[in-house]
């Protein structure tokens, strides 16, 4: 079995979503930010007419801020909410067997490990997918805090 | 009876569409397709088509279409349609549109009439069959049994039920219209062929219990729609027992529970529906006879177009391009910003054109999603009249402005509420027709539901001619449940009290009754409607009724709002929430923000103002930390007040930018639960901007509900205390003299404090602009002779008073404070302009002054102008008050209106004024305290005199807390008004002479 990855940069690391889950890929946008909103939350876009949610995948795992170039989204829709991840560079898209997939080691830091679905070992690379349900539910906490 | 043209061609297109439909599955089961979906797509076809055809009087069509529907009822159990058949009923197809267009056919039907499963339309009698064509194969139906309960496609089946549910809705709607006299032949043919189509449909999907339901309510109606019978009282009401359970089965089938228990009943009912029918009485005068249907009406419909009139859209296909609209109306800003100021022609009229069409198009757009509420106010017509059965009273429902329209999602999200709103009125509201009578009221109730667009809102009131709230009974039962303490009981206000009902757990039904006064109930009211953006308002008054007014925006995705900036962000804040907007100038010396241990307040008109500072909010740290009060010094600090449902407060801004229609984004869940946000939206420049939580903003700065209103009550109880002393208010002014100058509050509309450099001069008089008008100033020195003022001023600060519609400016040097005192306003004892008299306090003698004689002497023509229509003249008007004050600032008001006024000090007074056999007067203003005879004394004495008690009276007092507006009305008395400003009494007592007069 075969799966179709879009892939894209977050600090050192390689990060892979399903093709078809992703609505489009764009540059830079005008983000819009929410006080008090905890800080992967970069703020609001306004993508034609919709309003998607901003989210700094380097700020989700924790990473530094990026400091160089101007970061890419990657928009597609979870939970039927739009949300548009900052990712520091755009890659290929990639076609990877279903038996080069694992889960992600233990080692892994946590706060990592929660949104990664599992581990594609490609030529020389590791491409960690992402899972979107887990952002999801990030974006949708079950406890509300009213 | 004749049919428009309009009516004629939408017939003919559903027509053909129906007959399309039948083809259609005709030829899919030629092609082996699936017997079932292709049966069912087909007889929903001939049935559709028979019942139609029975409406437009196109008995031909009717006939034809009806021995195709019971051909094929034969074939349903067979599960399968031989070929020949196949091609009868293609030819049936075709001769049915032979007929549509108005031609005469010839038809062979080869199969008996005996399914009783598709009993025929009693008044089909006819078949017009002109000549014998060759007759097809014969093929035996198999004996009709009932089938065992089919496989129905859950799509299928849930058609059923919405159509079931739309045909139960028509035929509640026309039977109320037929019990209320409308026996019109349209009427009738439209219940008739309901009820047909509804046994139709459900034995078609063997349901057969609500197919006999069906069918007995055909029967029963059959004799009604010849016209030979009169629908009775009992007929009714079997006819409505049968629909609620028609209601209640399709409800089960909706949820796929079985019916077993439902289906008991129909038998019963089926049979005390026949008897009422038999029972009706006859109908002396010959039917209605119609006209033959024609082959020329069908002819004449034939130059109409065709397809159809109507399509289905799902909503969400509507949002988006309401989305997708929002944003080409932003591409469309951007084009005609760029080609203004481009040189290109073409471009600019291409973009000019482009202006116009997206505007239509937006306009166009809005109204997808518009509805008339009286798709849902005429479903009251029905609750009310099961209602008033039920609880044995007499009540109409009356709907005013059924046509008005607002959003779909909206029209849906406001009729549960409404419901409840109605039922309750007709529950606690209306009296029974004995205790109305009593009241010497008319029996029969009215509740009338009025709905009309006011300021970018939908107001439905429903209002009741009932007993009306008691007040004593609201505040027991609110401490009786604990809702309020026995102290704060006492400190409400009127306006509170009848809050009360709105607070959970609270309900007023003194037993609980089927209907409603289980305690869940307005409350839910309340956070429905202000769910979605609207308020909910209540008045009341003891014995004559209570109003209910829900104001609702007219569409959820639309709301007006106020933009304003904090910091870098933009954010919204809905208008509803908005009460008033202030600007502070810190740098004044007289009013401005104070800190109070260590949070900001600012006196608002006397009241303190919780002020939440916005930046500090939505930095984190809103409730706790110590705010720096560096930041209000001399500043400009914008407040915009808010309403919390509660109490309000004030939200400190950076800046008041704009205000705008936003169309609301919903957030994710992460960001609402930051409580402060309710939602996004677009602006104009394409740039994002949050919807203030108002709400939740007051939670997150620790504003307390609870806390503030036990302050607001106390202010209320302290006020009352001093009203029951008579005060007067009174604003102290400087002017160019050492005594203390004063003005009764009551003529004050506002304090401004004018740049001496925006004087300007028009002649002789000094002006300012003001409000898009112009202010005439008065100069207070000038007018009571004092010399001018010696102060050189930057500023000239000036009490505005609106006189007979107009505002003037009167100048003075300074507003020092306000008073509130229970000493008497002494006339003064030499008649001078522009003074009324003195306040003798213990320790100085103030001057009041008369802004009204001094306006009148700086515009002697102006004053007077405005009420020369007035239709007051000749009108006596005896006004009773104790207080000389009042007494001739009401008399002078009244008579610059026109009237005659005749004034008393007592009850004692007036009715030694009034002669025992003639009132003499045409209406009476009394005060209610008074020594002597009291105003509830004058009233009672003036109503137990028969040649008195028709002349209305209106009492005027500074006393109308709790009970005393229950006495008042007790005591006969019209109109109960606080003292007031003016206007407010010129029109009551304008409005209770009309009504006397009507």
């Amino acid at each position: 079995m075969r799966e179709q990855l879009t892939t894209f940069n977050v600090g050192n690391d390689l990060f892979g979503i399903e093709v078809m889950k992703i609505q489009e890929v764009t540059g830079e946008l005008t983000v819009i930010p929410v006080p008090l909103a905890p800080n992967f939350v970069r703020g609001l876009i306004n993508l034609r007419g919709q309003i998607a949610t901003a989210m700094g995948l380097r700020e989700l795992f924790g990473q530094p801020a990026m400091t160089s170039a101007k970061p890419m989204s990657v928009v597609c829709k979870i939970d039927g909410n739009l949300v548009s991840l900052a990712v520091d560079a755009i890659g290929d898209v990639v076609e990877v067997e279903r038996a080069n997939f694992e889960s992600a080691p233990d080692t892994v830091p946590a706060e990592i490990r929660r949104f990664i679905r599992g581990i594609y070992k490609m030529n020389g690379q590791l491409l960690s997918v992402l899972d979107l349900e887990t952002l999801a539910k990030e974006l949708s906490p079950t406890e509300n805090k009213q | 009876m004749s049919f428009s043209d309009q009516d004629i061609a939408e017939f003919k297109a559903e027509a053909r569409e129906l007959l399309d439909t039948a083809e259609k599955g005709l030829l899919s089961l030629d092609q082996g397709g699936d017997f079932k979906s292709a049966f069912d797509s087909i007889f929903r076809g001939f049935h559709n088509l028979k019942g139609a055809a029975g409406m437009m009087e196109l008995p031909k069509l009717q006939a034809h279409t009806h021995e195709l529907e019971s051909l094929l009822m034969k074939l349903k159990t067979e599960g399968a349609m031989p070929a020949p058949y196949i091609s009868l009923f293609l030819r049936g197809v075709d001769a049915a549109r032979s007929l549509l267009e108005g031609q005469d056919i010839a038809f062979v039907y080869s199969v008996g009439e005996d399914d009783p499963a598709s009993a025929p339309a009693p008044a089909i009698t006819h078949v017009i069959v002109a000549e014998a064509v060759p007759a097809p194969t014969r093929v035996t139906a198999s004996a009709p049994a009932a089938p065992a309960s089919p496989a129905i496609p859950q799509a299928v089946n849930d058609e059923f039920v919405a159509e079931c549910g739309e045909i139960v809705e028509r035929v509640a709607k026309n039977l109320q219209l037929l019990e209320k006299g409308n026996a019109s032949k349209d009427n009738v043919d439209a219940l008739y062929r309901d009820v047909h189509s509804l046994k139709g449909s459900a034995y078609l999907f063997s349901y057969t219990k609500l197919g006999d339901l069906g069918h007995g309510m055909e029967s029963s109606l059959e004799r009604v729609r010849a016209g030979t019978h009169k629908p009775s009282a009992a007929l009714f009401d079997q006819l409505y027992k049968c629909l609620a359970l028609i209601e209640q089965i399709v409800k089960n089938i909706a949820a796929n529970i079985q019916t077993a228990d439902l289906d008991e009943q129909v038998p019963l009912l089926a049979a005390r529906l026949l008897k009422a029918a038999e029972a009706l009485e006859s109908v002396q005068e010959t039917p209605v006879t119609s006209t033959a249907p024609s082959t020329t009406t069908a002819a004449q419909a034939n130059e109409s177009g065709e397809g159809a009139a109507s399509i289905r859209v799902p909503v969400s296909l509507l949002d988006n391009l309401m989305t997708l609209m929002g944003e080409m109306v932003l591409v469309r800003n951007q084009v005609l910003q760029y080609a203004n100021r481009s040189d290109d022609l073409e471009l600019l009229s291409m973009s000019k054109r482009l202006n116009v069409v997206t505007g239509e198009i937006q306009g166009e757009m809005m109204k997808t999603r518009m509805q008339p509420i009286g798709n849902v106010l005429t479903k009251f017509n029905r609750v009310v009249r099961d209602l008033s059965q039920e609880l044995r009273k007499n009540i109409t429902l009356n709907i005013i402005g059924a046509e008005t329209e607002l959003d779909k999602s909206l029209l849906e999200a406001i009729k549960d509420p409404l419901t409840h709103i109605v039922r309750n009125s007709c529950d606690h509201g209306i009296e029974t027709p004995e205790v109305r009578r009593e009241k010497g009221k008319r029996d029969v109730g009215t509740i009338s539901v009025r709905s009309y667009h006011e300021g970018g809102q939908v107001v439905v009131e429903v209002s009741d001619d009932g007993k009306g709230l008691h007040k004593e009974m609201l505040l027991n039962k609110a401490v009786e449940r604990g809702l309020i303490t026995p102290a704060q009981a006492a400190s409400l206000g009127e306006k509170e009290i009848y809050n009360l009902i709105f607070a959970p757990g609270f309900s007023t039904a003194a037993a609980v009754t089927n209907v409603s006064g289980r305690g869940v109930g307005m409350d839910v009211v309340r956070t429905n409607i202000e769910r979605i953006g609207g308020t909910v308002d209540l008045t009341s008054r003891p014995g004559a009724g209570t109003t209910i007014k829900l104001k609702i925006p007219l569409t959820l995705a639309i709301v007006p709002a106020l933009i304003v900036r904090c910091g870098l962000g933009k954010f919204a804040v809905p208008q509803v929430k908005l009460e008033e907007l202030v600007r502070v100038d810190q740098s004044s010396a007289d009013n401005h923000i104070e800190i109070l241990h260590g949070t900001p307040v600012y006196r608002l008109r006397g009241n303190i103002l919780p002020l939440v500072d916005l930046n500090r909010v939505l930095k984190g740290n809103g409730g706790d930390s110590q705010p720096d009060p560096a930041k209000y010094k001399d500043a400009i600090v914008n407040i915009a007040v808010l309403n919390a449902e509660q109490f309000s407060f004030g939200l400190i801004i950076d800046e008041i930018q704009d205000s705008a229609d936003i169309v609301v984004k919903p957030l994710t869940r992460l960001m609402k639960s930051l409580q402060v946000y309710s939602g996004a939206t677009i602006l104009g420049d394409g740039s994002v901007a949050l919807i203030l939580d108002v709400l939740g903003i007051s939670k997150v700065a620790n504003l307390k509900a609870e806390k503030i209103r036990e302050v607001t009550g106390d202010q209320k109880a302290k006020e009352n205390i001093r009203l029951l002393a008579d005060a007067q208010d009174f604003l102290l002014v400087k002017v160019n003299a050492t005594a203390r100058h004063a003005l009764a509050m009551a003529y004050v509309n506002r304090l401004e404090e004018f740049k001496s450099s925006e004087v300007e001069y028009s002649g002789n008089q000094r002006l300012v602009r003001y409000r898009d008008s112009i202010l005439p100033l008065i100069s207070a020195n000038q007018q009571l002779g004092l010399p001018d003022t010696t102060v050189d001023r930057a500023t000239i600060p000036v009490v505005v008073i609106e006189k007979a519609g107009v505002l003037y400016g009167i100048e003075v040097d300074g507003i020092v404070d306000t008073l509130s005192t229970q000493h008497e306003t002494r006339v003064a004892f030499k008649k001078q302009n522009g003074i009324f008299g003195n306040i003798n306090t213990a320790d100085e003698l103030i001057v009041v002054m008369d802004p009204f004689e001094m306006i009148e002497t700086a515009f002697p023509n102006m004053a007077r102008a405005k009420f020369k229509e007035s239709n007051a003249s000749g009108k006596r008007v005896l006004l009773v008050e104790d207080t000389a004050f009042f007494r001739r600032n009401i008399k002078k008001v009244l008579e610059e209106r026109g009237y005659e006024v005749v004034t008393a000090g007592d009850g004692e007074e007036a009715l030694s004024l009034m002669g025992p056999q003639h009132p003499l007067f045409d209406i009476i203003v009394s005060d209610i305290e008074m020594p002597k005879v009291n105003g509830f004394q004058l009233a009672a004495s003036v109503r137990s005199n028969p040649h008195l008690a028709g002349i209305p009276m209106l009492a005027v007092s500074s006393r109308a807390d709790k009970g005393y507006l229950e006495q008042g009305a007790r005591a006969g008395f019209n109109l109960y008004l606080e003292k007031l400003k003016p206007d407010i009494l010129l029109e009551a007592v304008e409005r209770l002479l009309m009504r006397n007069a009507a």
